[in-house]
């Protein structure tokens, strides 16, 4: 479970997030909508403690994450928007590499488990800087996967991956579901209409719309639309 | 405990697959190679004005050519430490795993201990070399690779503040080497200023510090400004990186 509350934070004098609060239940699917710059990946980068937040407060799990911020990171996986990774390393080393930094027991079961879930087994005696951006993205996977996290946390997951991988990915994903907690930010509509149970849409910082993405009645596009290029919003500084 | 180890060896396994590693050690060897020439071949040409200083002693820290290598390879030594990680971005992993910026920054300062100890080890065949045409002072060479053991844990520090510091490895490279050449430097104002100014200098000098153990004299005071400088320098860097998540 991640439950944020009025979250702000500040780049010098600029805001890049304001005020969000939403809560994401144990075994939900929520998507993290927003148009380019909204602060998706600076409200996620609190949310793992890469980044501290100006003000509010984080809890995941129920532990608070600016108290305690290693046994909140303990839950969850993380995969970065543009997913770095050590280039040098071979894939399977990388994840050995991760699994003993997160102190995960029996590693080399790990990734192996995590290698099938994110369907790179075949790639893992490659080193990692000669993979294609498709594979990069799925190693990136199986790292956030290898301490079979009950959160996971996902920027632009989907984000250069072939409409295969793509189809992949949401299936591995709506796998998920009731089984871990996964808070994915993206701005394509069609994947939270796919995967997700609820979508939470941030426009300029602030948290303008929450709400259940298989809403018949609704168009997520439409909704989308009319609140991320409203003027009414206030400005970002 | 486990994460310092588990980020130390990932540092070495990395730096010793990458072609640096080898471009570093070649021509810090090439290098070392003909300063030991060029000193082996002033005393044996010198032998009655060398007094009692020795090859051995004059290449561990009695002369410049000790220095100036020096100069340029801790830099490219410590740049990737940190700097690397930030670069490449593969910081946000690193730092969103459940691990203390105490651990990461322990764990890349054993790494780079361990490069100084690479890059040092192979200087001991010039002292078995010795050995074979001459008399060697052992005690005076134990006493040099302590002083440079000592001497390289406050450089390394330097090196892994800078990198704390830098956004890129380029910047971090050149910002060690001209904190080390300003220490470098002020040393050698010991013997250009008088009173309390000259004090203060010959307490910093590598100069003094390495001239003194490489005749086999341990003096505390240097180990203590070692101590002092490579505990501040880890503090510093602890605290840049912890400092880095409000910025």
């Amino acid at each position: 479970m991640i439950e944020v509350e009025s979250l702000s934070r500040r780049y010098g004098s600029r805001w890049a997030v304001r005020e969000v609060s939403f809560r994401v239940a144990s075994g939900e699917i929520v998507g993290f909508l927003g148009p380019n710059g909204a602060g998706k990946t600076t409200t996620l980068r609190m949310l793992t403690g890469y980044l501290a937040p100006s003000s509010g407060a984080i809890r995941i799990d129920g532990i608070d994450a600016l108290q305690d911020p290693i046994r909140a990171r303990e839950r969850l996986g993380y995969m970065p928007e543009g997913v770095p990774l050590y280039r040098e390393m071979r894939v399977y080393e990388y994840l050995r590499h991760r699994a003993a930094l997160k102190g995960v027991a029996a590693a080399s079961d790990a990734v192996d488990r995590s290698l099938e879930r994110a369907g790179v087994t075949d790639a893992r005696r490659r080193i990692i800087g000669q993979l294609s951006k498709g594979y990069r993205q799925r190693v990136g996977l199986a790292e956030a996967l290898i301490a079979d996290p009950p959160i996971l946390i996902l920027d632009e997951p989907t984000s250069g991956l072939d409409p295969n991988q793509v189809r992949q990915f949401r299936e591995l994903v709506r796998g998920f579901r009731h089984d871990k907690t996964v808070l994915l930010s993206t701005h394509i509509l069609s994947e939270v209409e796919a995967v997700c149970d609820r979508a939470i849409i941030i426009h300029a910082g602030r948290k303008v719309a929450d709400l259940e993405s298989n809403d018949a009645e609704t168009s997520l596009e439409e909704v989308f639309a009319k609140l991320t290029t409203s003027t009414s919003t206030e400005p970002v500084r | 405990m486990k994460s310092t180890w588990v980020i130390m060896r990932r540092e070495l396994a990395s730096f010793f697959v990458s072609p640096l590693a080898y471009v570093v050690l070649t021509s810090w060897l090439m290098w070392n190679g003909v300063v030991f020439w060029v000193l082996t071949e002033f005393y044996a040409r010198n032998a009655v004005a060398s007094g009692a200083a020795t090859p051995l002693s004059a290449f561990f820290g009695g002369s410049s050519l000790f220095f100036i290598p020096l100069l340029v390879f801790v830099p490219v030594l410590t740049m990737r430490l940190l700097a690397a990680e930030k670069q490449s971005g593969t910081i946000e992993t690193l730092m969103t795993a459940p691990v203390s910026e105490a651990s990461v920054v322990l764990g890349k300062y054993g790494a780079a201990i361990l490069m100084w100890c690479v890059l040092w080890a192979p200087t001991f065949i010039y002292a078995w070399i010795m050995s074979q045409h001459g008399s060697v002072d052992w005690g005076a060479t134990a006493a040099s690779y302590f002083g440079i053991f000592s001497l390289g844990a406050y450089f390394m520090a330097v090196g892994l503040l800078m990198s704390a510091l830098a956004p890129n490895q380029i910047i971090a490279a050149v910002l060690s080497f001209v904190a080390l050449g300003v220490l470098f430097t002020l040393g050698i104002g010991e013997f250009v200023f008088d009173g309390a100014m000259r004090e203060l200098c010959a307490y910093i000098s590598m100069w003094g510090h390495m001239q003194s153990f490489s005749k086999g004299v341990v003096d505390t005071r240097y180990l203590v400004f070692d101590a002092s400088v490579t505990v501040l320098a880890v503090g510093l860097s602890i605290g840049a990186l912890k400092a880095r998540r409000h910025v």
